[in-house]
């Protein structure tokens, strides 16, 4: 007997009972499908989330504020605010900075005729524009005169655009933000990353203007610092540190701010989602197992049932062996059509799923092939057992089984 | 194990029966055959040293009580069972020592077995049961079903050739296993109670087919109990507490 005519056999004996083939490849499609939709799933959100750092800024660090402290109490990174307009303009001057746009922000109702929303309001440079790489729509960023002069004009980004209802005949048109009025003078182009917090709502306004209508004081919230070039990113890192230690009177072990590159922020994700990975493939996997031990669970219930028809078998003439590869076929049949089954659910799932979230489709060849792979370990592993129990039936016995 | 089961199949130990000069060889030749079947401390003896000759063309049968030791010769002599002691030659070929493999391979190619109750692959069509055993032999997927709609017919089943065994009667449940028996063309038809589970003019009809076959030339051993049955054979040995009477 060859191969092709035991893989004809064992189709053609599952077909005989196609619902309970089809339950007992439920199990191996689920956990096949899980880790196909779970790992393609892990690695949309991972490319999503690396988009949106990578949308950041090309060759961004960011300066925030350290923590504070009261009494022996370390308080959270960032509750201090320790960075100042003076900082920002010190760090300008730094070697290897392209350019700096200091934050301020606050948040702020702003209403645009019957529409109104909640959102962040920004005091920064014109220096933002390009630090961030945010790239205009309609209309123009601030400028350099509006900073001096503390003018009440204001750039939104396409999100707070659409959400009150501005577009592009709307340049020029008056707003309120904070119940003050502000001229729109420009709307932004979306970024097109996704994510749980967009950057594509927010209100620009001057830093000066911010400061003397919403603020207050000339702290800031953050400094986004553009380094000229990729190669400089660390020399430019340890020279801001210097430079702020100097400003702040701080050695190091008591620095009241911190620096992050973008590289950090991408290792630190990256080492967060591979995690999400290998956590989600493992819960997968334990699935799989389950269902491997559901065909191991009906081969031998089957075994059982066709003691009878294994001991026609073998007085017409079939070996030990031939019994052996019958039903151990069954199992990898059963074993791989439901990987492959598994594999298209998990396609479809991971599909929808990145199609909502926004990452869109991905598929992962090596998924596939560790899954097909998995599925056949499971029924080899599952379906020996059975089989040789199978194999190993006495003729006569099995001949007068009942 | 993979080239043992896929290596295409050699000619069984049967396939060329040594001649002797001039001396025809019988198809069974049991020599004091005895079984002893042991469990635990308790030893039971089934057969205690049975000698039986059956030449080819013989119609033989077989009979005794349930208990006589009648279905331990029948295991014996369809290679389902070895004997414990004495020799079991078919066709030539000592049986004791061969291996189970080998003891598969002269099941399927010299014997054919008819059993009391069918033993039918269920919903399996009557032509795939005829065809199972070639499968086993290796032959081709072409050649097993056209030899096997050859013995359907040969045992009037034509039409009936895709039913399975639920869809036909017990009469004609045994005419598809008679063909199964014969489609391997088998040294040997082994018929255990043929005609246990049929009416009356079912079973009348197997026993004219098994006539037929033996007239035919098939070498036919039928065991049974019903004496009434046992007439319709040429030759009849009875077995009475695991010996020849």
């Amino acid at each position: 007997m060859n191969a092709f005519e035991l893989i004809r056999l064992a189709i053609s004996r599952l077909s005989t009972s196609r619902l309970r083939a089809v339950l007992t490849m439920l199990g191996v499609i689920i956990g096949v499908g899980s880790i196909v939709a779970l790992v393609a799933v892990a690695q949309g959100a991972t490319s999503g989330i690396t988009d949106r750092i990578q949308g950041l800024g090309t060759n961004l660090l960011t300066v925030s504020p350290g923590a504070t402290r009261s009494g022996f109490t370390r308080n959270a990174a960032g509750s201090a605010t320790t960075l100042t307009v003076e900082d920002a303009s010190a760090i300008s001057a730094v070697s290897g900075v392209a350019a700096v746009a200091p934050e301020l922000s606050t948040q702020k109702v702003v209403i645009a005729g019957l529409q109104n929303e909640t959102t962040s309001i920004i005091g920064t440079t014109p220096a933002y524009l390009e630090v961030r790489t945010y790239t205009m729509w309609q209309g123009s960023f601030l400028n350099q005169a509006a900073v001096d002069g503390s003018l009440r004009v204001a750039v939104i980004g396409a999100t707070t655009a659409d959400n009150l209802g501005l577009d592009g005949t709307s340049i020029g048109q008056t707003i309120s933000v904070g119940g003050i009025p502000f001229q729109l003078v420009g709307i932004m182009q979306p970024k097109g990353s996704s994510g749980i917090t967009s950057q594509d709502d927010e209100v620009l306004i001057p830093l000066t203007t911010a400061q003397h209508y919403f603020v207050g004081t000339d702290k800031v919230r953050t400094i986004s610092v553009s380094v000229a070039s990729a190669d400089q990113i660390d020399t430019t890192q340890s020279n801001l540190t210097v430079l702020l230690e100097q400003r702040h009177g701080t050695n190091g072990t008591n620095d009241d701010f911190s620096i992050t590159s973008q590289a950090q922020l991408l290792s630190t994700f990256s080492s967060i989602t591979g995690l999400l990975t290998v956590l989600l493939g493992g819960i997968a996997s334990i699935s799989l197992l389950v269902g491997g031990i559901g065909i191991m669970n009906i081969m031998l219930v089957s075994v059982r049932e066709r003691t009878r028809e294994i001991g026609i078998r073998k007085a017409i003439g079939a070996r030990n062996s031939d019994i052996l590869f019958q039903f151990l076929i069954e199992a990898l049949v059963l074993s791989l059509l439901g990987g492959l089954i598994g594999i298209l659910v998990g396609v479809l799932v991971s599909a929808l799923i990145g199609t909502i979230a926004g990452w869109g489709f991905i598929f992962n060849p090596f998924t596939v092939v560790v899954a097909v792979g998995f599925s056949l370990v499971v029924g080899v592993v599952f379906g020996v057992w059975p089989a040789r129990q199978a194999a190993r039936l006495d003729p006569i016995a099995s001949l007068r089984y009942e | 194990m993979a080239e043992t089961l896929f290596a295409p199949a050699e000619p069984g130990p049967f396939g060329s029966p040594a001649p002797v000069d001039g001396a025809p060889v019988p198809v069974i030749e049991l020599r004091g055959v005895t079984r002893i079947y042991s469990s635990g401390r308790l030893e039971v003896a089934a057969l205690r040293g049975v000698d039986l000759d059956v030449w080819q063309g013989d119609f033989l049968a077989i009979v005794g009580p349930s208990g006589s030791g009648k279905s331990t010769m029948m295991n014996i002599i369809g290679c389902l069972d070895r004997p414990t002691a004495g020799s079991y030659r078919l066709g030539g070929t000592p049986i004791e020592q061969l291996s189970d493999d080998d003891l598969a391979r002269v099941r399927g190619r010299a014997i054919g077995f008819v059993f009391q109750s069918f033993n039918l692959l269920p919903r399996t069509s009557a032509i795939e049961n005829v065809a199972t055993p070639l499968l086993y032999q290796g032959v081709a997927r072409k050649d097993r079903y056209a030899r096997a709609q050859a013995a359907l017919e040969r045992l009037g089943l034509g039409d009936r050739m895709d039913h399975e065994p639920s869809e036909l009667s017990g009469g004609q449940q045994q005419r598809v296993a008679i063909a199964r028996a014969l489609v391997t063309e088998p040294a040997l038809i082994l018929a255990d109670e043929p005609t246990g589970n049929l009416d009356s003019q079912s079973g009348a009809d197997v026993i004219t087919l098994l006539h037929e076959l033996n007239d035919a030339g098939t070498t036919i051993v039928l065991i049974t109990h019903d004496s009434d049955v046992a007439v319709e054979a040429r030759r009849q040995v009875h077995v009475r507490d695991g010996l020849l009477v």
